[in-house]
């Protein structure tokens, strides 16, 4: 039973990882504009694609090694989703501000459409083949299994959190983007120009976003136009969970999501004498969106400061 | 190619709001499958190869001296947009007969409009149900879900031996039937089903379903769901080291499977589909090639079967004495024709008598027929 636990621990910490990571560009967001960004998973989804042409392009070229053009591509695609974030909120949403908080919101959900369908009709709507990274090869652990490509995605992902935990804290920029999340009217009388504040995390939430979709392409084998959808969905969970607008929330939200689903699927069955299948994985994951949002709204590390932010979070 | 067929389906539809000029003779046949979205590539490839058969008849001289006119909608997989279809072909009082749909969700809801403008019917969509709702303006030449379910629960439980099945299914209507119908073929053939398990349709992680599959310890497991998640599963199965023979439906028949589970991965595996491959007789060769030279490509999965379908509602058409619904309706269920695919004739329900299942393994990358 030891060996089972183990094995279904992994499998909730690579699905865990990406939701995470998902999950950090939905609480930024929120954090900094009080938006919720629809339009988040399809980032997400754009990500692979992006990845692929980009890594196809850099092979017919030759020259160099097939590891460094995947190198170059992937750092590639984060600035892509990255610059196009930062364009989406130039135009989609800043010119929206001044009408309140529903506008640019259904403006995110235009977009997100907008961004699948342009891939549905480019790439065509069917599921592509993702070649994977890095070759999966099972790794023995302790009586569980973890394969090669478990490993690198737990170790970006962890790495890239870190990152931005640096970033966040110990930089000038991050101090920008920590203090128009408190207060947009006392930073801009302070010197900071809450603008750019709002253009990075406009860059660096889509581009976390489009690293968790590379990440799970080549997890999964395959990319679609529509599979930002779902996983945008569950991650945004995620981000409720840990608490909207905290990022150290949205990374356990993540894990935290990841592990009651696998968890669900692995003992709900064993647990209910075969009553409940494991069809109620999704049903579970939602069913503790509603008990946390009944019960602790603010999410596990949500901030409760200021009287502005609570009021501000009554709105939606 | 997406972009063509996206002009195509588009082209079609302006032609069927009337661009295209229908001579008052001319034998109008509608047709119906998913020809854009996901589904694309199975329904286009039975539009082609209707066309195919009514371009040949039309060559020959039409039907008693009546040129053909094949008039392809897109219903893309959507039952709402099936019936819309279903009510453009009713209310089209030149359109005699209709070829569709391919999916059985869509053609469920769409059988009620038809039967209502007494609209000939050749169905190639495959639920058991179909057939026993009591409508009296379908056949089905091709084999349904029985046959579908029963054929590699024979197969795996007589041939192989297998005798310890897990049974997965997405809860569609599609799924949960075909794995229904596998269970208790496989239990009559001595098997013992060890678990069945639930997923929803859009899922894409498995693992920790395998996980406690892997428990099961079972020597089958029969996957009745959609694609990608065949070959999602199938994937991630392999990758945990089951080794259990995967089996999965007629949905898997594709290229695509094999490319996104690997070749290697997919060694092995057992698809049943209706139709025999395309180098299987010197009729389906000739077939082939002359689809190659129509529409510059080979044909798709389910190419054969429109032909067939067309042969079909062309014989009933053919036999009508009059060239109008009530004719074509009064020969359909009476119709024998030795079609591309073999001799066709119905039973009472509408059911093809003789219509053969073949079962493929995957070998070297490629499918390869299970000779019986």
């Amino acid at each position: 039973m030891f060996d089972y636990f183990l094995q279904q621990l992994i499998f909730a910490l690579a699905i865990g990882a990406i939701y995470g990571l998902i999950a950090l560009g939905y609480t930024m967001v929120y954090g900094v504009m009080r938006l919720i960004n629809f339009a988040h998973g399809e980032f997400f989804m754009l990500g692979p694609y992006i990845y692929t042409f980009l890594f196809s392009g850099l092979l017919g070229l030759g020259g160099l090694a097939p590891v460094l053009d995947s190198a170059i591509a992937i750092v590639a695609s984060f600035v892509i989703v990255g610059l196009l974030g930062v364009a989406i909120e130039r135009f989609a949403y800043r010119p929206l501000r001044a009408y309140g908080r529903l506008a640019p919101m259904l403006s995110a959900l235009g977009m997100s459409i907008v961004l699948q369908s342009a891939v549905r009709v480019t790439v065509g709507p069917q599921p592509v083949h993702f070649p994977a990274i890095v070759e999966s090869t099972p790794i023995d652990a302790l009586g569980g299994m973890v394969t090669t490509v478990q490993l690198g995605i737990l170790a970006a992902a962890v790495l890239l959190m870190v990152g931005l935990a640096l970033f966040v804290n110990g930089t000038r920029l991050g101090i920008w983007i920590r203090a128009a999340s408190e207060s947009w009217t006392t930073s801009s009388l302070l010197g900071i120009r809450v603008n750019r504040a709002v253009s990075l995390v406009f860059f660096i939430g889509p581009g976390l976003g489009a690293m968790a979709g590379i990440m799970y392409a080549s997890y999964y084998g395959i990319m679609q136009p529509t599979m930002g959808s779902v996983i945008g969905l569950k991650a945004f969970t995620a981000a409720i969970l840990g608490g909207i607008g905290s990022i150290p929330g949205a990374m356990l939200g993540g894990f935290l999501l990841g592990a009651i689903e696998v968890f669900g699927t692995a003992f709900l069955p064993i647990l209910s004498f075969g009553y409940i299948g494991t069809e109620y994985r999704d049903v579970f994951a939602f069913a503790v969106l509603i008990l946390v949002l009944l019960f602790k709204p603010a999410g596990l590390l949500g901030e409760t400061v200021s009287e502005e932010t609570t009021v501000a979070k009554k709105d939606y | 190619m997406n972009r063509t067929r996206i002009l195509l389906s588009a082209a079609t539809l302006l032609f069927a709001s009337g661009a295209m000029p229908v001579l008052a003779d001319d034998v109008v046949l509608g047709g119906s499958a998913p020809m854009s979205g996901a589904q694309a590539e199975f329904g286009q490839s039975q539009i082609d190869g209707a066309q195919l058969y009514f371009d040949q008849l039309n060559e020959k001289g039409g039907i008693k001296g009546n040129k053909v006119v094949f008039r392809p909608l897109d219903d893309r997989a959507d039952p709402r947009q099936g019936t819309l279809v279903a009510q453009q072909f009713c209310d089209d009082s030149a359109v005699i007969g209709v070829i569709g749909h391919m999916n059985s969700g869509v053609t469920m809801p769409a059988l009620d409009i038809y039967s209502e403008c007494g609209m000939p019917q050749v169905v190639p969509a495959t639920n058991p149900e179909l057939m026993r709702m009591g409508f009296k303006t379908v056949v089905r030449p091709v084999a349904n879900d029985f046959v579908q379910g029963a054929l590699p629960a024979k197969y795996v439980t007589g041939k192989l031996g297998l005798k310890n099945a897990v049974l997965v299914h997405d809860k569609t209507v599609f799924g949960q039937g075909i794995s229904g119908v596998f269970k208790d073929n496989f239990e009559a053939g001595g098997g013992k089903v060890s678990g069945t398990y639930g997923t929803n349709p859009e899922d894409v992680d498995f693992s920790a379903l395998i996980a406690s599959i892997k428990l099961e310890n079972p020597d089958v497991v029969y996957m009745g769901a959609g694609m990608p998640q065949l070959a999602l599963f199938l994937k991630q199965m392999r990758e945990q080291g089951l080794k259990a023979q995967f089996i999965g439906p007629d949905i898997g028949f594709t290229v695509d499977f094999i490319t996104q589970v690997g070749a290697a991965s997919a060694e092995g595996a057992l698809m049943t589909f209706q139709l025999p491959p395309y180098d299987s007789s010197p009729e389906l060769k000739d077939f082939s090639d002359r689809h190659q030279a129509r529409f510059g490509r080979a044909p798709g999965p389910y190419a054969s079967l429109g032909f067939a379908n067309a042969q079909v509602m062309a014989a009933a058409v053919e036999k009508a004495e009059s060239l109008d619904r009530e004719g074509v309706l009064a020969q359909l269920h009476g119709v024998t024709v030795d079609t591309l695919l073999g001799p066709v004739a119905f039973d009472e329900n509408g059911e093809n008598t003789t219509a053969p299942m073949y079962l493929y393994v995957v070998k070297d990358g490629k499918f390869e027929l299970i000779k019986q």
